[in-house]
């Protein structure tokens, strides 16, 4: 039997979060708060070069400081297995391996003490000397490694060059993007405690399933001796998405005492040790017919990467899904360069690819005269334009008019420069968004007790987009109670295996997993001869169980390869204005339209949060924050607060979120995953009303007061 | 534990008052208060997201004024009446504010909403809620890289009108 969601009196109703009250208390317990009896503090020592050989340590000031338990280099360090692959590429390298200094702020140390303050003293006092090299820091640097093709992304249909030389008109530009640091507000933390042979960690991570596997490898123990709890996280955006080596060093040191051992990483330290969105560069060339309609798009991408590292951020894998375009090209390269290894940022790859791809389209609007709303429509893909199947839902269309219509789009004048406001000129631009399906196998375990209560646990957790919530709200629906009924257990990985939150590929994967486990139950149910309309009370009770536990398992990503249709991810529209003080150079973002097709949305209320989020962040992209390298150290010469910006409240404009379209067809529940496709959008879409404002065409990322003087 | 200590550093005994409670704590000089609070008191609801005055993550009330706890050393603080996250509450009820970010989903992750949530009480006092744009300007000290900060603004305009 298929249970089903089709009352929806449950399911998308903006219920308030259900650990909102404990959050608001300050009851909700993040890594950091957590402290084990007999807990000792670490510190990490961090190479202050980015390139070279270590070649003198000195440990014993450190070791003879008040309080010092240990510290462990490598040179005195156990040695550790490799980390595995896993299902989002190439894991990190190992650290304390050997010598070498790949990057600034590499950890080359831990210092384990009785204080925090004790440890934080005593790693300054390790003494390291260095054989320093010239870093490499620049993807143009010639003495860069390049990898061509790296991932598998390039790809190509049709005829490209002979589709460009054909075209009667082309567009051809460079967009860079400035890396980017993902700062969560919550500081990363690992407190890692092994009883006998059993660890048990507390890790600010968004793939808590994925990192039991890498620490069981490392550590050469079974995985089921692995516990990795993360019941609320702080915040990620995709930095909680790797096996970072801080996570390593502290399992390791704990491992060594035989002592729960606790770090807290320090913000400047986060601002290189949990990964970043890569510094790119993008050549996009479009070719049209004089209508406007795509004949050809060639789109090459490089981005950095870590020395030692391979992490991809597949810039060009939504564009051929993009647009219907006959002849469609991609070429992908990673430039290996002494920086703090790269990781995921929020919708990584496709933001990128968009801020390109959208901008070209704008300049392609204006070469044809055609109105960029509608020269999205003509190149409309109906079907997707890789496989030829129809999409499992795509309501883009209705994103590109909605939005044309709550903003006030019709009727614009094209000309730039041509909109004035007081001594402001004024731009309005927009930008689509296509973003790809993505799911991975998920399981739940669902348990009703005789009260009618519910529990669903699952390993998967809640990075402040709502799992909790629309976890509780479909389980409540698909059974038929209440959603306080319902108890929800997760960031466990003592619970069954789920996917990391990241994506968007978690609700989607961890709803099918509860329905397939309310089907499951409607079967036992029958089973046992329900009369219709009965509660699980009373049906429970009549055959004297206390309680009745089913499993369910989603692997969508496994059903698409035999679908008929073509899996669709999110789609959205987004529509800026600016205005710009062309004497200061300063620009504001006045409003921002975002309108969102994510498929059935779960809770109204969360899913507006996700795409406020999406919206804000892309606002920092395309106007403030850029990680920046000393050019000849290598160093993170912007790594605070103060210096690294972020969208304040101040930042943000009047903001008008509408979600459109329907349930999708593919997955069980409707859904599409909500937690990046607001951001896709946002920064291509103020670069184009920029150059509305202006006539300056900014192709670099972020478009601060400099580039517009 | 005066041996465990570096050649720079004094312990002091403080009296710390917080939330209506007297707290003698033993600790070095130069702790501040939000490590006093977190690892002392063990009032975890405070959070530390930068230690450098550059987020609001960790801010309390000093004598009804919003600080950054983590610019304020604990020995300073002696004397003062401190306020945090656990102390909003009476007789068991969330503060209004509490409930309207909950109500407004002025929360994602939930790492710097009991800062902003002190801010916004200490807002309430200062009369800054005058609009919409003041209430923004006077909150932008309080980061939320979650960027609830719309529904920020919309939870304390339904307090500050209530
Ligand atoms: S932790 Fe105090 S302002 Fe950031
Ligand atoms: S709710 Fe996550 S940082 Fe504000």
């Amino acid at each position: 039997m298929t249970a089903t969601l089709a009352k929806e009196n449950v399911i998308g109703r903006p219920i308030d979060r259900i650990d909102g009250r404990r959050k608001v208390a300050g009851a909700a317990p993040y890594p950091s708060d957590f402290d084990l009896p007999g807990q000792v503090h670490a510190a990490l020592v961090s190479s202050t070069i980015a390139a070279g050989r270590i070649t003198r340590i000195d440990r014993s000031k450190a070791e003879a400081a008040p309080g010092v338990l240990r510290v462990l280099t490598y040179d005195n360090a156990p040695t550790l297995t490799d980390p595995p692959q896993n299902a989002l590429g190439s894991t990190m390298r190992r650290p304390l391996r050997d010598d070498r200094i790949l990057h600034y702020g590499q950890h080359i140390g831990i210092v384990v003490a009785n204080t925090r303050a004790q440890a934080v003293a005593a790693a300054r006092l390790v003494e390291i000397e260095y054989a320093e090299e010239e870093p490499v820091l620049d993807i143009d640097d010639p003495r860069a490694a390049v990898e061509d093709n790296p991932f598998g992304m390039a790809s190509s249909r049709g005829d490209v060059p002979a589709a460009l030389a054909a075209a009667d008109v082309t567009v051809d530009g460079t967009y860079t993007i400035g890396a980017e640091a993902n700062s969560p507000m919550g500081l990363f933390t690992t407190v890692a405690s092994w009883q006998g042979g059993r660890l048990v960690v507390h890790d600010t991570t968004q793939a808590p399933s994925f990192l039991r596997v890498a620490l069981a490898v490392m550590f050469e123990v079974p995985e089921e001796n692995v516990r990795v709890l993360i019941p609320f996280l702080g915040g990620g955006f995709g930095a909680g998405l790797r096996l970072w080596s801080h996570t390593v060093l502290t399992t390791l040191a704990a491992r060594v005492l035989d002592r729960p051992v606790k770090l807290v990483l320090s913000r400047p330290q986060m601002f290189h040790s949990v990964g970043h969105r890569a510094a790119s560069r993008q050549r996009v060339q479009l070719g049209a017919d004089r209508d406007g309609r795509l004949t050809a798009i060639d789109h090459d991408a490089i981005a950095a990467n870590g020395l030692g590292d391979h992490l991809p951020s597949p810039i060009v894998a939504v564009t051929p899904s993009t647009y219907a375009c006959d002849n469609v090209a991609t070429h992908e390269r990673r430039a290996h360069l002494n920086i703090p290894f790269t990781g995921f940022m929020r919708a990584p790859g496709a933001i990128e690819a968009h801020f390109a791809l959208e901008s070209a389209l704008d300049e392609l609007a204006d070469q044809t005269g055609v109105d960029p709303v509608e020269l999205r429509l003509r190149n409309y893909a109906e079907v997707h334009p890789v496989s030829g199947k129809p999409w499992s839902s795509k309501a883009l269309r209705d994103c590109l008019e909605v939005g044309s219509e709550r903003f006030g789009w019709p009727g614009r004048d094209p000309a730039p420069r041509s909109t004035h406001d007081g001594d402001q000129l004024v731009g309005q631009g927009m930008a689509s968004a296509t973003f790809e399906f993505y799911a991975l196998p998920c399981t739940v375990r669902l348990v009703v007790d005789r009260r009618g209560n519910a529990t669903v646990r699952t390993a998967g957790t809640d990075i402040g987009t709502g799992t909790y919530t629309i976890t509780a709200q479909l389980t409540a629906e698909l059974l038929g109670i209440d959603v306080d009924q319902v108890r929800v257990v997760i960031g466990d990985t003592d619970q069954p295996p789920a996917p990391q939150s990241g994506g968007s590929g978690l609700a989607g994967a961890l709803g099918a997993a509860i329905q397939d486990a309310a089907s499951e139950l409607a079967d036992q149910l029958a089973r046992l001869d329900g009369h219709p309309g009965e509660s699980f009370a009373s049906l429970l009770d009549r055959h004297g169980l206390d309680e009745l536990e089913v499993t369910g398992y989603s692997d969508l990503a496994g059903a698409a390869t035999h679908a008929d249709v073509a899996p669709a991810g999110a789609f959205a529209a987004a529509f800026a204005e600016v205005g710009v003080d062309e004497d200061l150079g300063l620009i504001r973002v006045r409003r921002l339209v975002s309108v969102i097709d994510g498929g059935r949305v779960f809770n109204a209320k969360t899913a507006r949060s996700q795409a406020i989020g999406g919206a804000v962040m892309g606002i920092g992209m395309a106007m403030l924050e850029e990680l920046a390298y000393d050019p000849n150290t290598g160093r993170v010469a912007n790594g605070t607060f103060g210096d690294y910006l972020v969208p304040v409240n101040r930042d943000v404009p009047d903001l008008d979120i509408t979600f459109v379209g329907e349930p999708d067809t593919f997955n069980p529940t409707g859904s599409k995953g909500l937690g990046e496709i607001g951001i896709v959008s946002i920064a291509p879409a103020i670069a184009n009303a920029v150059y509305h404002a202006t006539g300056r065409r900014i192709r670099d990322l972020p478009i601060t007061l400099d580039k517009m003087l | 534990m005066s041996s465990a200590t570096t050649a720079r550093s004094t312990q002091v005994t403080v009296e710390l008052r917080v939330n209506g409670r007297t707290y003698p704590v033993r600790l070095d000089s130069t702790t501040t208060l939000l490590d006093a609070l977190r690892d002392e008191l063990h009032l975890t609801g405070t959070k530390k997201g930068c230690d450098q005055g550059a987020c609001g993550a960790c801010t309390v009330l000093r004598d009804g004024k919003r600080i950054v706890s983590c610019l304020a050393l604990a020995a300073q603080c002696d004397g003062s009446e401190i306020t945090t996250i656990e102390g909003l509450a009476e007789d068991g009820h969330p503060h209004p504010m509490q409930e309207a970010f909950v109500r407004h989903d002025a929360l994602q992750c939930g790492y710097c909403t009991t800062g902003q949530v002190m801010s916004a009480v200490a807002l309430l006092r200062e009369g800054r809620t005058g609009s919409d744009d003041e209430i923004r300007e006077f909150m932008s000290g309080n980061l939320c890289r979650c960027a609830a900060y719309p529904n920020i603004v919309a939870a304390i305009r339904e307090v500050a009108d209530s």
